[in-house]
């Protein structure tokens, strides 16, 4: 190992933890939340968290497959998915604004956004 | 070494970086992170790369990324596969050739990792147009970090070892 390979590790170390903190605070914010479930980059779905949807779930079926979304106590989670590799369901819950959980094979995001004042957001109670 | 002498060698090299794309999509990663791999073919590119070229690298990075969509059957993550692999290639090729002297292989390799996971996230943020999918890089490129140094530290002994056996190889032909 060289020295510039020492100090590319470092340059890489310094600008992922940059990185990072840019992203916290971009989504640093005490506002009221919602989520956003976006399938091929168009929103579907918006709910805010309500007590009244704990424990229920929301199946999202597209043409790019087929995931099955559980709402619980301020915070989200895929419980069940078709793709390969599982990731979006070993990504477990989602709480703050800014966490997202990706299912890349079936471009399935869903996000936590803060609520602007001029928004509506539909409840979904079923 | 004549044409079908590298004809030969570069499909070897493709399935074995095949074999290793297989293996690894068997091993569970701690770490529940989209795009996050191990890259141990990254391995059979960088070899290429210092053994046989650019040229032979980037083909065998592209059929790489063809042959494991045929294997797998899974088209979408194709896109973000063979965007990384390109870009990736690309990159080690750039420091490889003309930053030698600055970085080791071990350098080479991480530069690699980091390209590929950048092109990746570019082309997933891009399908799904959001921008809140760059918010995983910086994770992204640590993990990168440390595959892409044991992929460089294993590359490095192949490299001292391949040299040496092709050599001996291609002058009985």
């Amino acid at each position: 190992m060289t020295k510039g390979d020492k100090l590319l590790i470092v340059f890489i170390v310094l600008i992922s933890f940059s990185l990072m903190g840019y992203f916290k605070m971009q989504a640093f914010s005490d506002d009221d939340k919602y989520v956003s479930i976006q399938v091929n980059g168009e929103e579907i779905k918006r709910f805010i968290f309500d007590s009244k949807l704990i424990g229920q779930t929301i199946p999202i079926e597209t043409k790019y497959g087929y995931n099955l979304i559980e709402i619980g106590d301020e915070k989200v989670r895929v419980i069940e998915a078709d793709c390969p590799d599982k990731i979006d369901v070993k990504q477990g819950y989602i709480s703050n604004i800014g966490e997202t959980i990706v299912c890349l094979p079936n471009r399935l995001i869903i996000e936590i956004k803060g609520i602007d004042s001029n928004m509506e957001v539909d409840i979904i109670v079923r | 070494m004549n044409k079908l002498h590298k004809i030969v060698f570069v499909s070897i090299l493709v399935s074995i970086g095949l074999g290793l794309s297989v293996l690894e999509s068997s091993i569970p990663l701690p770490i529940a992170m989209p795009g996050a791999r191990l890259g141990l073919s990254n391995m059979v590119v960088l070899v290429t790369i210092v053994v046989f070229g650019f040229k032979d690298g980037l083909k065998v990075s592209a059929l790489k990324s063809i042959v494991l969509m045929l294997v797998t059957g899974s088209v979408s993550s194709f896109m973000y596969s063979i965007s990384g692999a390109i870009l990736s290639c690309i990159m080690m090729y750039i420091a490889y050739k003309y930053m030698s002297k600055i970085f080791s292989l071990i350098g080479v390799s991480i530069i690699g990792a980091v390209a590929h996971n950048f092109a990746q996230v570019s082309v997933a943020s891009l399908v799904m147009k959001n921008l809140r999918i760059y918010s995983y890089l910086p994770f992204l490129m640590l993990i990168g970090l440390f595959t892409g140094y044991f992929v460089g530290l294993a590359s490095i002994y192949i490299v001292k070892n391949l040299k040496k056996n092709i050599s001996a190889v291609f002058e009985r032909f």
